[in-house]
């Protein structure tokens, strides 16, 4: 029996707080409008309010998630992305309230831009997220990273709600937020947010080798030296407008604006003068329009729309180096004019979708998506691309008694208009992309679930069409994912929860999109060349104790991947580990609750890694394990709350790196305050 | 992990290791390990080959390699295991190298350095700043070392610069403004040539600056061909340049990239100081990289690169009547050769060393016979380039 989408739409808003685990019809805003029964099949790794006010900032919660590897260039404005099960950071989709966030230019979504303030659950879906009224983008991704917001509560009949936010700490971090939520007259609410951050990125880090002799001797050096030119000002301003809650259909409409400058500090390498390194800049502008609209139709029928608009401007200058100060002195002054390159990214997209629930056990959802990308820069003879996209799926969705899966098949097909020579040329690719999923319950405490998946990542304007380099006839590259897992609930009272999750995976990645010299060795072209073969397997343990009013949790994660270069049999990389996925590596978190104190600590371990998929020693990159804690206090001030937390990270002052020569952040913390009334 | 103590007491161990040195005769870099390549090799009456490899950009993994031919053993990263101590160790892009009166001198690119290095045992001796340097020269006195000076990949039109570095004390004494991002330098008869590439400008530059090292003053410039790169000259004081060529590129419907010449690309022999001073073009010479040795130029190049093709080929060309042989690598041992991407020869054995790097990871150095029959081959480290016998 299916129970009409509102109803479940109404039973979601009034119980937005709940357990990950507990939790499988409401994975998103959604799923948890049109079903209780299915949801999304695949149980994603979910982190929800509680830990996500533990960790400091979203890249770092989202490392917290099995089988993914956060790439991230280090300080408060270094690139932070998402790489899931070894795929490559171009294969996650980054889905903001079930719309993705798109960057035609590389693909790259850089997790520093988004807040973790206001967001309700961040949800990472490897391989296939199968629910209700879902896009036809949404099956496109191999993996896809959800960031949910949540959905304003007026309590007591009160019709505005007011957050005020300040944290501050290392690096000389300031960032002020405000949030103003209002109940309109019609039942529609609105939801007013700013954010601000400046922070001059400074830190010690230390550069250190050494090496050992035959006869026992060890000889090498240790310095220290500052992180330099890493400094970000940015600023967030975003509305929101939530649909009444009663209707026969709910709607939301998302603007958001982002804007910052900050300085690249570049990778460090030896250098004579002084530092910086680098003093190269980057300014940002992004822009987003963004509606969704669900309504049912009768008893069969249920259809969704979403749209989007979105405009994203990078600057970026590059500064002649610097000179070393002896040199630059008496003479013609040796510094030159920066360069200045501009991209300017436009893009609109549309989606339509159908669903219909067949008898008591199937549903079928039908999707179409368009959009239309445009890319425009001031680089010497630019191709000035075009992409229109179209992305067609039928879905079945089957669930009867404990078992459910569903069978997917997305067409997508992209026609990119270039510049060559003097002509536009245009070049068509086309992608099928089909799934099966599956999860079957067969005793009450445990569950078995797996997928099989291809996915294709269309090559990025940067790929094809970057001056000189990009090459117009790439072929997309192609995952091939297979998964099988179990998740077992040995206890389940919330008094005493255990939960032993395990997944298994066998990954393909062919035709990978790297740089190689063309026939004349002094340039560099793109071509599909690479293969990777991927084994994994994520095991994850969440213990839970309540006592009175003590609870104690640990939550424990560990990935193995065994990701091996099967490019090209003759070379020294055959067979290697892939450059920077180590073989081993995982995070404990371990909190306690008790009269409004909160505490987490949280470790993070990786194994060793190496920079080429040749293994050999002078490649490699040491193993290190972090050391986090937070605390935090609600105090109940006249009726109103207030939050103080304390992070600090990166306790034992850890010297690592996660990309290679950009050295990340020692002992630092942040502190914050949170009222709300 | 106590490394600051560490640290010290390494620092005091190397002070002991130089105090009780070993005689004179067995050089410090003997008790290097390292894997053996070539059993049996031999190497007349050199002792090493040394190899740069560049790194890849910003990376900073630059290193010296060697083999040694009085045991076959070729030894990965001997700069930083002779010099530990060294923050950074080499550093970043090595971008020329070059052996005078028993120094060795390393151009880092990246890093803005350049290391003068003992060649008996690998240890350092000065690291000299220069901006942006490319490519080093020698006369009696000084070393002389091209530089982009500055320069950035579309920013404003600016001209490079000739650095030169006193032999005794390690110190720039002098600097002239030359064309722009000049590459190759050389030195013949009481003056300096440098190759002007332009690389950076719209329109490429096509002179040779002429510099007279009495004075120190650009004497003039001569027009030779468009994009110049790697320079030499020879006992008759002519100069031997080559050209990364003038083309424009596209691509064909399977996706390769063609190239249009405008200009042909290869070897020029020009004379400056003789009256007429001419220019002359070596036929179909493609050099990706180029050494002389002897009474030749040897040099490699991929002599179907206008068509999109591979066929990478070795080109001896006499220095006596500017006669060329070439011989397609692809009928020889040295087919296994992917990339070649630096090239030394043994005058006594004849012998050729290949550096041929890898687009993703370590490269190789390959020696084989005069007649392109395979020696030996080792693992190197990332981008093999630049190779000198001492």
């Amino acid at each position: 029996m299916f129970p009409s989408f509102l109803a479940a739409f109404l039973l979601f808003i009034q119980a937005p707080e709940c357990h990950p685990e507990h939790s499988e019809g409401s994975d998103t805003l959604k799923a948890a409008m049109v079903s209780s029964i299915s949801g999304s099949i695949i149980v994603p790794q979910r982190i929800t309010s509680g830990e996500l006010k533990s960790a400091s900032s979203l890249s770092e919660a989202v490392r917290r998630f099995a089988g993914v590897q956060l790439r991230d260039y280090g300080g408060v404005g270094g690139l932070k992305t998402v790489n899931v099960r070894s795929l490559g950071s171009e294969h996650t989709g980054v889905f903001i309230d079930g719309i993705q966030v798109d960057n035609a230019q590389n693909m790259q979504v850089d997790l520093g831009r988004f807040s973790l303030f206001g967001l309700n659950s961040v949800s990472l879906f490897s391989g296939q997220k199968v629910a209700p009224l879902q896009s036809a983008k949404e099956y496109s991704s191999a993996s896809s990273l959800y960031l949910e917001s949540a959905d304003p509560v007026f309590k007591d009949g009160k019709r505005d709600n007011f957050f005020l936010r300040a944290t501050g700490g290392s690096f000389k971090t300031v960032s002020p937020s405000a949030v103003w939520e209002h109940l309109l007259r019609g039942g529609s609410k609105l939801r007013l947010s700013a954010e601000a951050l400046s922070s001059d990125g400074r830190y010690r880090f230390h550069v250190k080798d050494f090496r050992q002799y035959p006869d026992g001797t060890v000889a090498g050096y240790d310095t220290t030296m500052i992180r330099s030119n890493s400094d970000i000002t940015s600023s967030r301003v975003e509305a929101m407008l939530f649909s009444p809650a009663s209707g026969v259909a709910s709607w939301n409409i998302h603007a958001y604006f982002y804007g910052s400058g900050r300085g690249l500090p570049g990778p460090v390498y030896k250098k004579a003068g002084e530092y910086p390194l680098s003093e190269d800049r980057q300014t940002d502008r992004d822009a987003f329009l963004q509606g969704k609209y669900y309504r049912d139709l009768g008893d069969v029928w249920s259809v969704a729309g979403r749209a989007k608009f979105s405009f994203s401007h990078l600057e970026y200058t590059d500064f002649p180096e610097n000179l070393p100060r002896s040199l630059s002195g008496p003479s013609t002054p040796l510094r030159g004019r920066p360069a200045r390159y501009n991209y300017r990214n436009h893009s609109a997209y549309l989606s339509a979708t159908a669903m219909a629930r067949i008898g008591g056990s199937l549903k079928v959802n039908l999707a179409q998506d368009c959009q239309y990308d445009y890319l425009d820069s001031d680089l010497r003879a630019f191709a000035y691309p075009g992409r229109f996209s179209s992305w067609s799926c039928a879905s079945v969705i089957f669930g009867k008694d404990s078992f459910e899966a569903s069978a997917s098949a997305l067409y997508l097909g992209v026609r990119d208009s270039f510049i060559s020579g003097n002509d536009r040329s245009s070049a068509f690719r086309s992608a099928f992309m089909p799934s099966l999923v599956f999860r079957w319950k067969p005793a009450e405490r445990f569950t078995l679930n797996g997928f099989a998946k291809r996915s294709f990542r269309m090559p990025t304007f940067n790929d094809l069409y970057y001056t000189t380099v990009g090459t117009k006839t790439l072929d997309p590259e192609d995952a091939i994912q297979l998964d099988l897992g179990a998740v077992w609930s040995l206890w389940s009272e919330p008094s005493n929860h255990l939960t032993l999750k395990v997944e298994t995976y066998w990954n393909q990645l062919k035709n990978k999109i790297i740089a190689v010299p063309t026939s004349n060795q002094f340039r560099w072209s793109m071509y599909n060349l690479g293969r990777v073969e991927v084994l994994g397997a994520d095991l994850t343990a969440e213990y839970s104790k309540k006592s009175g009013t003590v609870e104690l949790g640990l939550i424990g994660r560990y990935t193995f991947q065994r990701s091996r270069d099967k490019s090209d049999k003759e070379a020294l990389t055959w067979n290697g580990q892939i450059p920077y996925i180590p073989l081993h590596s995982g995070s404990v978190n371990l909190f306690g609750e008790h009269g409004g104190w909160r505490l987490d600590l949280t470790a993070f371990m990786t194994g060793e890694r190496f920079t080429t998929s040749a293994n050999l020693p002078a490649y490699r990159l040491s193993p290190w394990t972090t050391l986090d804690a937070a605390l935090s206090k609600n105090l109940s001030i006249a009726r109103n709350d207030l939050t103080l937390k304390l992070c600090l990270n990166n306790l034992l002052n850890e010297q690592y790196e996660i990309v290679d020569n950009y050295p990340m952040p020692g002992f630092n913390f942040m502190l914050g305050m949170e009222y709300f009334f | 992990m106590n490394r600051f103590a560490l640290l010290v007491f390494s620092v005091a161990a190397l002070a002991v290791a130089t105090g009780c040195q070993k005689d004179e005769t067995t050089s410090r870099d003997a008790d290097l390990a390292g894997v053996n390549v070539a059993v049996g090799e031999k190497g007349g009456s050199f002792s090493k080959l040394f190899v740069l490899n560049e790194g890849n950009f910003q990376k900073n993994n630059s290193t010296l390699d060697f083999l040694r031919f009085s045991d076959g053993n070729y030894v990965s990263d001997a700069f930083g295991s002779m010099n530990p101590a060294v923050v950074q160790g080499l550093g970043d892009t090595g971008n020329d190298l070059a052996l005078n009166d028993g120094k060795l001198w390393l151009v880092m690119n990246g890093s803005g350095y350049v290391h003068v290095l003992d060649a008996k045992d690998e240890t350092l001796v000065a690291s000299v700043a220069v901006p942006d340097p490319r490519f080093i020269a020698f006369d009696s006195g000084h070393a002389y070392v091209s530089s982009y000076a500055g320069a950035i990949y579309g920013g404003d039109e600016k001209k490079g610069k000739v650095f030169r570095i006193d032999l005794k004390t390690y110190k720039i004494d002098g600097e002239i403004e030359v064309g722009c991002q000049p590459e190759g330098v050389a030195v013949a008869g009481g003056v300096l040539y440098v190759a002007n590439s332009g690389g950076y400008n719209y329109v490429h530059e096509n002179t040779v600056s002429v510099i007279d090292l009495g004075t120190f003053k650009v004497m003039g410039n001569m027009e030779v061909a468009s994009n110049l790169h790697y320079m030499v000259t020879d006992s008759k004081g002519r100069i031997w340049v080559s050209s990364y060529g003038e083309s424009s590129w596209s691509q064909d419907d399977a996706g390769n990239w063609v190239q249009s010449m405008s200009e042909p690309m290869g070897l020029y022999m020009a004379t400056y100081l003789s009256i007429p001073k001419t220019v002359q073009a070596v036929k179909d010479v493609h050099v990706s990289c180029m050494v002389m040795a002897g009474q030749y130029i040897y040099a490699i190049g991929n002599a179907a690169e206008m068509t999109g093709g591979y066929d990478n080929t070795l080109y001896k060309v006499s220095l006596t009547d500017s006669s060329v042989t070439a011989t397609s690598l692809s009928k020889t041992d040295a087919a296994k050769v992917g990339n070649p991407y630096g090239i030394c020869v043994n005058i006594e054995s004849g012998d050729i060393y290949i550096a041929d790097a890898d687009y993703t990871g370590p490269g190789k150095v390959w020696c084989f016979t005069k007649d392109l029959k395979k020696k030996w081959v080792a693992v190197a480290g990332m981008l093999p380039a630049h190779m000198v016998i001492y």
